[in-house]
């Protein structure tokens, strides 16, 4: 065998080696890029899985799973090493010599003219290197494992997979997950509305699901626990209704109505001509606060109101007036959570949009949507706010099903509020001070969340309080 | 036995023998590079050509210095349709032997010469050009039943005007395809003409000078047949020739300008031819081996007439020489 030709099979030795290296990185990368793309695809079935570390391996066991097919498909065969051979040629200008070469090396016995070709294909692959003339090349299936990866692994840490199997599967979430996701919206409830004490309630009944789920304890244990929970948060309501004054008897949307009321009046204390340094409001200003009807009422309730009063009087008793409508909200957050805890205890299948704090006040939002001017009484719903009873506000007793109802049922004030309904060709019977008001009202509580930028409050607000006076600003 | 040395001085000859061939016959012929390469690379390979080109344009010159460069014998044969087979084979005539005795003696006819020019072989009628298909094949001829060798080595360089279809007798296919290369001798440039102008009104130029003998040419095909060929070479040659046919796999989904105009593909000769040539370029060219583009430069010449084309390819004005370089395009060099 001739030195030419021992020079050059070692030459295509290293050659082959590193194209099947490359191919190999190349079949990993792509079967990773797939395995990734896989795991996005059937993102919700991780969900399934018992042990729930086992969700983050998942691209992997995809892997494990597609590697036999890849490695089968994308195996080195005798074509791949032609085709390197023949690129060498092209690369370095060979006219197929290398090709002919490594071809003609694998014979047994050579000629003189193979000889020639070996001499002819060796002088001209001296220096000649594999990883230099034929450096690693990313396709576009490699560029795109990083942002597949990228995009599962936020998608994991979404928990969007859970939630996916949450609303895919037809079976009843487990008592620990209906806890947290109570917990969850009691907590965004506190934190909107300022309610201390529901938000310590929230974030305790958290951590209770929380661990629930990770040490996997029973279900008998948490509805224990949920139980303690419920006497705590009774407990915690009590103790709020002995210190607030506000009547059981007022609805959830006055209290709303006039925490954004109070906000609105603190707005018209801080203008510069409400305080000239008088002791005493200017009249107009009076006559501004007193528009606020729930305000209203309640300063005549106390009859606290009135010309004689200055400025820092009437902020004490804002002041005061927040804090009763936010201790009263709180304690009445506290006993819808209470009694989602109960009934949690109780069967642990209970519909959580009866007591979801986030629906309150939806009948009233939804009765405004059948059109017309109505009254509706919201008093006496079960698990609201105590109030008259009323029994077009109960549910209808049905016959051989029994119906339990909730709530704390007993006299007291009723309050009601009117509903605009779609504009109808005709006089309307609401006077322009009203409609006013309703507006601002609404304004109010728009303008307490964040969706309006900060700069544009006080615009909005004078707004509208000049067409309460029946000045429109341009 | 020979050694690599060897081999190397006698591709170097063989180089060279081209190159002088090549300087000596631009002498007397103008332009067509290309053309005399083929030619030679027939001669080279032991295959017979079929020349192409309106009257004018130097094939018989062409074929004649071929003749003077090589020392090789040439004659002519002017085919008209009243030429008859015995006026190329040869006839046995009744002559006198020294004893007075009648004899019949066996006059050869013009194919037997190193180098025959058949000239306008289409005037011929398919009889006799029948005759010159088993000089042609067989390099014998059968005259009396006695069976007379041809000169060794021995071409055939037959012509055909591609315009005057009148009162000829189109070549049988099974004749064309013992033709080793069709070769279209193109219309030369200005700048050709010019110098054919000055070339042929002044003083005729000095004798050509030969080169090569006929025992360098029969060496130089032996050669030839020595060239290694990578079997992925050969694989492209084959799928090459497969894919003229319209019924081919290689051929690709259908769409093909072979699988609409072609009715028969290239016979297996086409590929013989193909490898042939493409070893005797690489030869020629001081190399030991034959490369992808030895093939793709020899396509046209092997096969442009092996290929027989349907009524819609005549139609449409599409030739062979579009659906080969179709084919070109889309045949790749490694599967």
């Amino acid at each position: 065998m001739s030195a030419a030709r021992d020079s050059l099979q070692a030459q295509f030795a290293g050659l082959l080696a590193w194209e099947r290296r490359k191919r190999l990185e190349q079949t990993a990368l792509v079967m990773a890029g797939v395995a990734v793309a896989l795991a996005i695809v059937l993102l919700p079935l991780p969900g399934y899985f018992p042990v729930i570390g086992l969700r983050w391996l998942m691209p992997l066991l995809l892997m494990l799973l597609i590697a036999p097919w890849f490695f089968h498909r994308w195996r080195w065969r005798q074509q791949d090493a032609t085709r390197s051979l023949v690129e060498l040629d092209k690369t370095l200008n060979l006219a197929e010599r290398a090709t002919t070469a490594w071809e003609l090396s694998s014979r047994e016995t050579t000629s003189a003219v193979d000889e020639l070709v070996f001499k002819q294909a060796q002088e001209r692959l001296h220096g000649f290197a594999a990883r230099r003339v034929f450096p690693r090349q990313w396709h576009w299936q490699s560029y795109g494992v990083g942002p597949l990866l990228l995009l599962w692994l936020a998608l994991l840490w979404f928990e969007v997979d859970r939630s996916l199997v949450e609303q895919s599967s037809g079976a009843p979430l487990s008592l620990a997950h209906k806890v947290g996701e109570f917990s969850r919206e009691l907590q965004e409830k506190a934190k909107s509305e300022g309610l201390r004490e529901s938000l310590k309630a929230g974030q305790e009944l958290e951590k209770m699901a929380r661990k629930n789920l990770e040490q996997k304890s029973s279900e008998e244990q948490l509805k224990q626990e949920l139980a303690g929970m419920a006497k705590k948060l009774e407990a915690a309501a009590k103790s709020g209704a002995d210190k607030d004054s506000f009547s059981a008897g007022e609805s959830q949307q006055s209290l709303q109505d006039l925490k954004a009321e109070l906000e609105a009046a603190r707005d018209l204390l801080n203008f510069p001509d409400a305080a000239k340094g008088t002791r005493e409001l200017p009249q107009q200003w009076m006559d501004r606060l007193a528009s606020l009807p729930q305000l209203k009422r309640q300063m005549d309730k106390g009859a606290q109101a009135g010309p004689g009063l200055g400025p820092n009087e009437i902020k004490s008793l804002l002041d005061r007036l927040d804090q009763q409508a936010t201790g009263e909200l709180d304690r009445r957050t506290l006993l819808d959570a209470q009694q989602f805890l109960e009934q949690m205890t109780k069967s642990g299948q209970a519909r959580r949009n009866e007591n979801d704090p986030r629906m309150d006040g939806r009948g009233e939002q939804d009765g405004a949507d059948d059109g017309g001017v109505k009254e509706k009484n919201h008093s006496n719903l079960p698990g609201k706010e105590p109030g008259k009873k009323d029994h077009g506000g109960l549910p209808e007793f049905r016959g051989g099903a029994e119906t339990q109802v909730k709530g704390l049922l007993g006299d007291g004030d009723s309050s009601a509020v009117g509903f605009k309904g779609k504009p109808v060709p005709g006089k309307s019977i609401l006077g322009q001070q009203e409609v006013a008001a309703n507006y601002r009202r609404q304004a109010e509580q728009e303008l307490n969340s964040e969706r309006v930028p900060e700069a544009l409050k006080e615009t909005i607000r004078n707004y509208f309080l000049s067409l309460e006076s029946g000045e429109p600003k341009k | 036995m020979e050694s690599v040395v060897d081999i190397e001085k006698r591709i170097e000859q063989a180089r060279r023998t081209f190159d002088e061939l090549r300087s000596e016959l631009g002498r007397m012929i103008v332009g067509h590079a290309e053309l005399i390469e083929q030619v030679f690379i027939a001669l080279v390979c032991g295959g017979h050509c079929l020349l192409e080109g309106v009257p004018g344009l130097g094939k018989t010159l062409l074929v004649r210095s071929l003749g003077e460069i090589l020392n090789l014998s040439f004659s002519r044969v002017q085919f008209t349709p009243d030429l008859m087979p015995a006026d190329i084979t040869g006839t046995n005539m009744l002559t006198d032997d020294p004893s007075g005795r009648k004899i019949f003696e066996f006059q050869p006819g013009p194919v037997f010469a190193h180098i025959v020019l058949a000239d306008e072989i289409n005037r011929a009628t398919p009889k006799t050009q029948s005759a010159l298909l088993e000089a042609m094949q067989e390099q014998s001829v059968t005259v009396g039943g006695k069976m007379h060798r041809l000169e060794n080595p021995f071409m055939v360089l037959a012509t055909q005007n591609p315009i005057e279809m009148e009162g000829t007798y189109p070549l049988p296919e099974a004749q064309v395809d013992r033709f080793f290369f069709k070769l279209l001798m193109q219309f030369p440039s200005h700048d050709e003409l010019g110098r054919i102008a000055d070339l042929t009104t002044a003083a005729p130029p000095s004798a050509l000078r030969e080169v090569l003998d006929g025992s360098g040419i029969l060496q130089m095909r032996q050669w030839v047949r020595e060239v290694p060929l990578a079997d992925v070479v050969k694989d492209y040659a084959v799928r090459l020739v497969l894919s003229t046919h319209p019924n081919s796999e290689a051929n690709h989904g259908g769409a093909s300008l072979a699988q609409r105009f072609v009715l028969y593909g290239s016979s297996p000769r086409g590929l013989q031819s193909l490898i042939l040539a493409a070893k005797a370029r690489a030869l020629l060219a001081g190399r030991p081996n034959v490369s992808f583009d030895d093939i793709r430069s020899m396509l046209l010449p092997s096969l442009r007439h092996r290929l027989i084309l349907n009524l819609e390819a005549d139609a449409e004005g599409i030739g062979a020489e579009k659906i080969l370089d179709e084919l070109v395009g889309q045949v790749l060099e490694v599967v």
